[in-house]
């Protein structure tokens, strides 16, 4: 074995290969780790990891091992012992509390020396977790949500990293979450839980509970995260289909564990002479002690309104907040982070998740199927709520500011779902309205959505007419009002690209006037903002057609009916010409001509008066 | 503006709710079902843009519109039931007494072909009280039939000119026919039509009975008075079940479907009228 420096070359290094990306990152994993890696643990990071992994470790003995020797390098100093190699010159000998491969097996393999493949690298990583021990595994998956929607077919790949391609194909490697089970099982390992990574395998802001995915479908907290997570996920990516849409309804389906991207495994080592007094309830070692008995969280979520991650966990009197504060700090400003007038609660509270499916959902189910007696009930609910919670003043807190894709409905009772970030600057209803529906009116025109309004309304006409739905007879002016909060919140960085593009976009007169004019003129055929889709491109593409054809229409429609009414013209013109030399117009105009001359001579006498008046007036001043 | 959006007035009517006043009511950005049918809520051989919005009466029309091809049909209500938010029912409202009884009409492309007499006898023998004849314009002005409703003892009465090509519309039309249905007890008509679902609508008790006539050269495309006798039962007899008939008529006025002002002036295109009244 050759020293060097703080990083330990065993051989099978890759000297100048790194796994790190700039855009890769599990903030929720770091959560479950500070959660389950108790003080004093030994851990083995086997593969790159994310830095808020490392953070969250904090008293744990760390050896991290890297195949790439730049990677090591970089970690030198700040762990325990850095190895660089692969899982071949893993020291046989050693056993660990908590093995965590969080970028799954693949990148604990190196080139060099012989090749061990997926199980035999399970094998060789789950031998070094001491029995009572756990390891976290990711895996990915084949036909996760971003394999459906990958512009690119995973078989093509020849970049760097894909010296060999995994996929279905590759009989030793699972293919599901069942087959992972099997292959822990056959290691050793019993699998105490597991999740479903959201949005990408190398990007993951959401880990939710893959039992509690199958079992709660119409769960609203579910259906936002993945909307969520999905929508922001892939912004800026080519896609072939919106992989948020793939994922909600995968989740309606009791899919969105199978379509998951990638998985999350939380196996552990029975301990070998039984339950040690540190296990938790699910067999698993605590960091802390909490009030849900160790049991892991249903959901793990960082890539929300939020700067910290938010856990959700399940307790005797059912799901609710658990806030463990930031595990590290955001890679990017978090959404009002720039704005004064949001802020995020420190006081958010730890209380229940509400109930309900996702008022966003509702809506768009009653679009596309035109109902429009759920639509009213909902939007007049959701209205009159608003109504209630202002009582007679105007509304602050989380509910000036919660979106419908914040806001979850249980029968007739509405509920802010994530109440974490509050406006303190009163707001009238109506404004709060029209802003949660110019919002639902831009996913609705640009994302190409079925509804029963006509195409001929904008995305501001839309929001007037769904404020009429809801009952409130808002006009313009008050959608003004709504969007100069919409741009001073800056809530995302979908609007931002709106107005981009809108502002270099010379599409007429009313289209200039600041970036911020380009929230005003969304229109049914432009694009969803920040999502580059194939589908959706397509489909903007299709809504252009057919506004084409239908101004064409209604242009041919007008120059036929332009020339009908000509000829009528033309034809009454004749009459008039026909009439007026007959010999009783003659004589009609004969007699009218002395009063003519009258009021002509009157007007003039009137004139030559005041003009003689005005003069007399000057030259007293 | 397409000119059948001028009939009976309901271009004004509209406009009157949208907030633009009594004056002429600006382009409407689409076609407005101008009486209830039984087809896709367009009268049959009128002009069509491709794409214009056809903007209907209710979620059956619609459905309906779109079964046979029609795009960008949006359920707005009828224009009575605008009205009827302008009007609404006085508290105390005066007695009333009597049937407005509707005898179907053609128009002027179409004649009505039919028995009145036999009409008239059966409107005697069913009525109990003072019965009010409403003719259409154009057989209001024909002396031989106006003459034998009179002569039967009858009030004859016309709401009005619907108006053509934008010309000679009686912008109080409607506002006439509501008038006159609050002061009768009874609607009826020998087809089922716009006036009865008014009728109920205005607190009238409403039948369907007598020869429905024949207008002349028909068109059968979407079944004639035969569906409608197949399709609403209900609300064809001397006597109707009130609560069924009220139920319906709600659904086909579209009247759960009305916009607020701001909101109908976006559907009907009259944002910009407002902003050029405004400057």
């Amino acid at each position: 074995m050759t020293t060097e420096t703080a990083v330990t070359l065993p051989g099978g290094e890759m000297l100048t290969w790194s796994d790190q990306r700039a855009d890769a990152g599990n903030r929720p994993l770091a959560a479950l780790v500070a959660r389950l890696v108790p003080p004093g643990a030994d851990v083995l990071l086997a593969g790159p990891v994310d830095p808020a992994v490392l953070d969250a470790l904090g008293g744990a003995r760390v050896t991290a091992l890297l195949r790439g020797y730049p990677d090591a390098a970089a970690l030198a100093g700040r762990v325990d012992r850095v190895v660089a190699a692969g899982a071949t010159c893993l020291p046989a000998d050693e056993a660990y509390d908590v093995v965590i491969a969080a970028a799954g097996l693949d990148t604990v393999e190196s080139v060099e020396g012989p090749r061990l493949g997926w199980d035999g690298v399970l094998a060789r990583l789950a031998a070094a977790v001491r029995p009572g021990g756990v390891l976290l595994l990711r895996l990915d998956n084949p036909l996760g949500v971003h394999r459906l929607v990958a512009s690119c077919g995973w078989y093509v790949g020849r970049d760097d990293a894909e010296w060999t391609l995994g996929g279905v194909l590759d009989q030793s490697r699972p293919a599901n979450l069942d087959q992972l089970r099997l292959r822990l099982d056959a290691v050793g390992l019993r699998v105490a839980g597991s999740y479903a990574g959201y949005p990408r395998p190398e990007s993951t802001t959401a880990l939710l509970a893959t039992d509690e995915l199958a079992r709660r479908t119409t769960s609203g907290l579910f259906e936002a995260v993945l909307q969520e997570s999905c929508t922001h996920g892939y912004t800026g990516r080519f896609v072939l289909a919106d992989p948020a849409r793939l994922a909600v309804d995968a989740l309606f389906a009791g899919r969105a564990g199978d379509l998951a991207p990638s998985w999350l495994a939380v196996a552990h080592r029975p301990p070998a002479f039984g339950p040690e007094p540190a296990m938790s309830a699910a067999g698993l070692p605590t960091a802390t002690p909490t009030a849900d008995d160790g049991r892991l969280p249903v959901l793990l979520w960082g890539g929300g309104s939020d700067t910290r991650i938010v856990e959700v966990v399940d307790g005797p009197h059912g799901w609710h907040w658990h806030r463990p504060g930031p595990v590290a700090a955001a890679a990017t400003p978090a959404p009002y982070a720039s704005r004064e007038i949001a802020h995020l609660d420190p006081a958010a509270p730890d209380g229940p998740v509400p109930d309900g499916r996702l008022l966003h959902n509702l809506l768009l189910d009653g679009c596309l199927r035109r109902d429009t007696a759920l639509l009213r009930r909902l939007l007049r609910g959701y209205a009159d709520w608003l109504t209630h919670q202002a009582a007679a003043d105007p509304l602050t807190g989380a509910v000036a500011l919660a979106g419908v894709d914040n806001l979850v409905v249980a029968g007739d009772r509405f509920a802010v779902l994530d109440p974490s970030w509050r406006v303190d600057d009163p707001l009238p209803v109506d404004v709060v309205l029209a802003r949660a529906l110019w919002r639902f009116a831009t996913e609705l025109l640009t994302g190409g959505y079925a509804h029963p309004w006509t195409s001929t309304l904008d995305a501001i006409g839309l929001t007037v007419v769904l404020g009429g739905v809801a009952g409130r007879d808002f006009d313009r002016a008050v959608v003004d009002a709504a969007l100069d909060v919409e741009a001073a919140l800056d809530v995302d960085a979908a609007v931002r690209r709106i107005r981009e593009a809108e502002h270099r976009d010379s599409r007429g007169a009313d289209r200039r006037g600041g970036p911020e004019a380009g929230l005003r003129t969304v229109t049914s055929t432009d694009l969803p903002p920040g999502r580059h889709s194939y589908q959706q491109l397509r489909d903007a593409w299709l809504r252009q057609r057919d506004e084409n054809t239908r101004l064409a229409a209604a242009l041919s429609w007008t120059e036929d009916l332009l020339a009908s009414r000509e000829k009528a013209l033309r034809r009454a013109e004749a009459k008039l010409d026909l009439l007026s030399g007959t010999v009783s117009y003659q004589l009609a105009r004969l007699a009218v001509t002395p009063a003519r001359i009258a009021r002509r001579g009157a007007r003039a006498v009137k004139r030559r008066a005041r003009a003689a008046i005005t003069r007399k007036d000057g030259n007293r001043e | 503006m397409h000119h059948a959006n001028h009939f009976y007035g309901h271009a004004h009517v509209l406009a009157r709710y949208a907030g633009l006043g009594d004056g002429h009511p600006p382009r409407i950005n689409g076609y407005v079902q101008h009486g209830w049918n039984i087809g896709d809520g367009l009268a049959p051989g009128h002009p069509y843009a491709e794409g214009t919005p056809s903007l209907l009466w209710s979620e059956q029309t619609r459905r309906r519109a779109w079964s046979v091809g029609r795009r960008n049909v949006t359920v707005i209500g009828a224009p009575f039931g605008y009205l009827l938010a302008m009007r609404p029912e006085p508290q105390s409202p005066p007695q009333r007494a009597g049937t407005i009884w509707y005898p179907f009409h053609g128009w002027e492309g179409q004649h009505v072909e039919g028995d009145h007499d036999r009409l008239i006898a059966q409107i005697r023998d069913t009525e109990p009280g003072p019965v009010t004849v409403c003719l259409y314009w154009h057989e209001h002005r024909m002396r031989r039939v106006r003459r034998r409703y009179e002569n039967a003892g009858f009030r004859v009465i016309c709401h009005g000119y619907r108006g053509h090509w934008w010309s000679g519309t009686d912008p109080d039309f409607l506002d006439r026919q509501l008038t006159e249905l609050r002061r009768h007890a009874r609607v009826a008509s020998n087809r089922l039509t716009s006036a009865v679902f008014y009728g109920i609508a205005a607190g009238c008790e409403p039948a369907v009975y007598g020869n429905p006539m024949v207008l002349a050269d028909e068109d059968p495309t979407f079944g004639g008075t035969a569906r409608i006798r197949r399709q609403w039962p209900e609300l064809h007899g001397e006597q109707v079940h009130l609560p069924t008939a009220v139920e319906i008529a709600r659904a086909e006025l579209g009247v759960d479907h009305r916009y607020p002002p701001a909101a109908l002036r976006e559907l009907l295109g009259w944002t910009a009228a407002v902003h050029k009244e405004e400057a």
